[in-house]
């Protein structure tokens, strides 16, 4: 789905490389609640699994999130969608882009994969309806030839779920 | 006063004693030529040297800044604010930015309610966070341990590393002038990062970015000052709102609206400028063929490309076919050979004495709208190009021709100032001109009596334009490649210092009329009789007549304009009574 563009990325750079052993490291002693990392050899990409956490719409089902690094992570944000296929969710395209001002305008050097996690959970916890975004048709159309999300010009106008 | 008495003579000294330059710069001493002899003194400079060109206003409500100047007012407000708060010159510079560089804003929020200004701009008093280990510090972006030296904070305490402050600051600078507004790092931390640390932590190049769009926050936010939008330009223009025109002119030399930053065009209404604009970026496929850079000499047919300024042309021998380059028709039937009958800026006239070809009615009619369009158009754009030329020739003289001008006629610099004077008058009166013919586009068809009285006053405004143009375009040429001083020289300088002032007061009785919706007309037609531009006349040169609104009266009814001038018959040029012929075109007094 997004392989063009990740193919085409160059390298993570030695201080993205540090800071995501780092993260790789305290990720492994604790992980965020609900979250499971798939052991992968590429620190350039990696995927989580997601659990639903009891008590809302997504209780017990499983997702999986594909996070792509940048060359200058955590200077840039990291690219974060969700495979196929993506939960139903008012902020969620059916490719798996995710509306979330934090992934593009709101990104923090400070923040990290996992409280990014923390985030999409949150997200996802909070929605009262499984249903695709007004606009995904249209937008899912303009996506194609793998068009990463971060090109997208976000209109984050909804802050309650 | 009404109009009359604003007709002064260009020889009646004894005139000049009443409060005719009463709204004019007050403390600007009048600088006659007095040591030109007798009527030569016609002319002289209105005081207002820094922008001749523009028309008249009773003071200037703007300010042109330089570079320096925008620094300078930049640090002079922060240091007010950061001296009347009692913060650092940093803090100062933030709170600024954030309240758009308006220092009574800044206070009044401040005295308002310190500690929440304090929070919404993130200027925080005390530390929010405390390190628990103070040799030891974990740099919240790279996870690396540093010792206390190697980390720097924000009024917050929150621990990065000098290179991930740097990569953070500089990814920020680079993506804009949101830089400008940069918080710490951590997300739940509003915390400004300030100048200083900027200075601390980044590249000599970025800190050189952000210091750009400092400055250019500071006139791009404030309400108050706005870039000149002309090409390559770096002033800026601070615009006092209030009283008097939109028109401001910078340094550049590039006169442009306040309002609508479309070039100045004054005097009509920005809305009509930007229809105008949108129709002519509409139609311009349409104008690209019928508008080619030439057309054919009316009586021979041999193409012919314009490239003076006026419109007078001149076929190549043998022809010598002298027309008019708008209407095509011979020159005689303009100006002043004809009695000041100048038509050529009528649409109507025009139709109705079937130059534009009337055979085919009902073609015409489909045709009408575009060609409607095309007359003013043309007009419009054939002043543009007119005025492009007149600057260039402006230019040309002050480099080169006044000083050989002052070689071959023995004449100081100082007393040619009234050629340097008539090209910026040119300059100016192309400028409004070419403005009257988007105004004439959208002007009512119904509104006969408005319409009637506007092309009269375009009329005259357009031929006393083009007598002065053809004077400085041509007949300077004389006395240029002369051999030695001419006899003829001074008579030149009375005629071409007379036909500025004289177009100076057409024009300004035009610019005045169009700004009062030409209302002194009522609903016959005629012209009301009372006399509109006097009050404000008061700008007006002295030169000779100001041809107000009375003048049309006057010319239908008498020669005679008041008891001491006399109209002439041919160009209309009101004349001092003792004179037997005009002064302006020589024809004898009848």
């Amino acid at each position: 789905m997004t392989s063009s563009s990740t193919s085409s990325r160059k390298n993570l750079s030695k201080i993205a490389c540090n800071r995501l052993q780092k993260e790789l490291t305290e990720w492994q002693a604790s992980p965020p609640a609900g979250f499971n990392y798939k052991v992968s050899d590429n620190l350039q990409r990696w995927v989580i699994e997601v659990v639903g956490a009891p008590g809302t719409l997504y209780a017990n089902e499983t997702y999986r999130l594909q996070v792509d690094f940048p060359e200058h992570y955590p200077m840039e944000a990291p690219q974060v969608i969700f495979m196929n296929p993506a939960p139903m969710h008012p902020h969620i395209y059916s490719n798996g882009h995710i509306c979330l001002d934090i992934l593009y305008d709101s990104w923090s050097p400070a923040m990290t994969v996992s409280s990014v996690c923390i985030s999409i959970l949150s997200m996802l916890s909070s929605s009262t309806v499984k249903q695709r975004p007004e606009d995904n048709d249209r937008y899912v159309k303009n996506c194609r030839n793998g068009r990463s999300p971060k090109e997208t010009r976000w209109w984050f106008h909804d802050d309650k779920v | 006063m009404d109009s009359e008495d604003d007709m002064h003579d260009a020889n009646d000294l004894d005139s000049l004693d009443d409060d005719f330059y009463s709204g004019e710069t007050e403390d600007a001493p009048m600088d006659y030529y007095t040591d030109y002899d007798d009527d030569a003194d016609d002319y002289f400079d209105d005081g207002d040297d820094s922008d001749p060109a523009d028309s008249r206003r009773p003071e200037q409500n703007f300010t042109i800044l330089k570079e320096s100047d925008i620094r300078q007012r930049q640090e002079d407000d922060i240091s007010r604010v950061a001296a009347v708060l009692s913060i650092p010159r940093v803090a100062a510079s933030i709170l600024l930015r954030h309240y758009n560089w308006s220092v009574s804003k800044v206070n009044d929020a401040w005295f308002a309610d310190e500690e929440q200004v304090r929070k919404t701009v993130g200027l925080l008093e005390k530390k929010v966070y405390e390190n628990p280990d103070a040799n030891e510090l974990t740099c919240g972006i790279c996870f690396e341990v540093y010792p206390p030296s190697k980390i720097q904070t924000a009024s917050c305490g929150h621990p990065y590393c000098f290179s991930c402050w740097g990569g953070y600051i500089g990814t920020s600078i680079n993506d804009g002038p949101g830089c400008l507004m940069l918080r710490c790092p951590d997300p739940s931390c509003g915390a400004a990062v300030d100048q200083d640390m900027i200075n601390l932590l980044v590249s000599a190049e970025d800190k050189e970015k952000y210091d750009r769009y400092l400055l250019r926050s500071y006139i791009e936010d404030n309400k108050k000052t706005k870039w000149c939008p002309a090409p390559g330009c770096e002033h800026a223009v601070n615009f006092d709102a209030g009283s008097g025109s939109y028109d401001v002119s910078c340094l550049c030399s590039y006169s442009f609206c306040w309002n609508c930053t479309e070039e100045a065009h004054r005097p009509v209404d920005c809305g009509t400028v930007s229809k105008w604009i949108l129709k002519n970026s509409a139609e311009s496929e349409n104008m690209n063929w019928i508008l080619a850079n030439s057309k054919p000499c009316p009586k021979c047919k041999r193409p012919i490309e314009k490239n003076q300024g006026c419109m007078h042309m001149t076929c190549t021998p043998p022809c010598k076919f002298e027309f008019c380059w708008l209407c095509l028709g011979a020159w005689t039937d303009h100006g002043e050979r004809t009695g000041g009958f100048y038509a050529c800026n009528r649409y109507e006239a025009a139709k109705q004495e079937g130059v534009y070809d009337e055979t085919e009615k009902r073609r015409e009619m489909a045709k009408n709208s575009l060609e409607r369009y095309t007359h003013y158009y043309e007009r419009w754009a054939s002043n543009q190009s007119s005025r492009q030329k007149a600057l260039a020739d402006l230019h040309q003289m002050q480099t080169i021709n006044i000083e050989k001008l002052s070689d071959t006629q023995c004449q100081p610099e100082s007393q040619l100032k009234f050629i340097t004077e008539a090209w910026l008058q040119i300059v100016e009166c192309r400028r409004v001109l070419k403005w009257t013919y988007a105004y004439g586009f959208y002007l009512a068809e119904h509104e006969q009596g408005k319409k009637q009285f506007f092309e009269y006053l375009q009329g005259e405004a357009e031929s006393g334009l083009e007598r002065l143009h053809q004077c400085a375009e041509k007949e300077l040429q004389v006395f240029l490649n002369g051999d030695g001083p001419s006899k003829d020289f001074n008579d030149f300088r009375t005629k071409l210092a007379g036909l500025t002032s004289v177009t100076r007061n057409y024009f300004e009785n035009l610019v005045r009329a169009l700004e009062n919706g030409l209302c002194d007309v009522d609903s016959n037609g005629a012209a009301s009789s009372k006399a509109t531009g006097s009050k404000n006349a008061a700008g007006s040169s002295k030169g000779r007549g100001g041809r107000g609104k009375g003048t049309i009266r006057a010319s239908m009814s008498s020669r005679i304009t008041d008891d001491n001038h006399w109209s002439c018959e041919q160009c209309t040029y009101a004349n001092v009574r003792s004179a037997t012929a005009c002064q302006m075109c020589n024809q004898p007094r009848r």
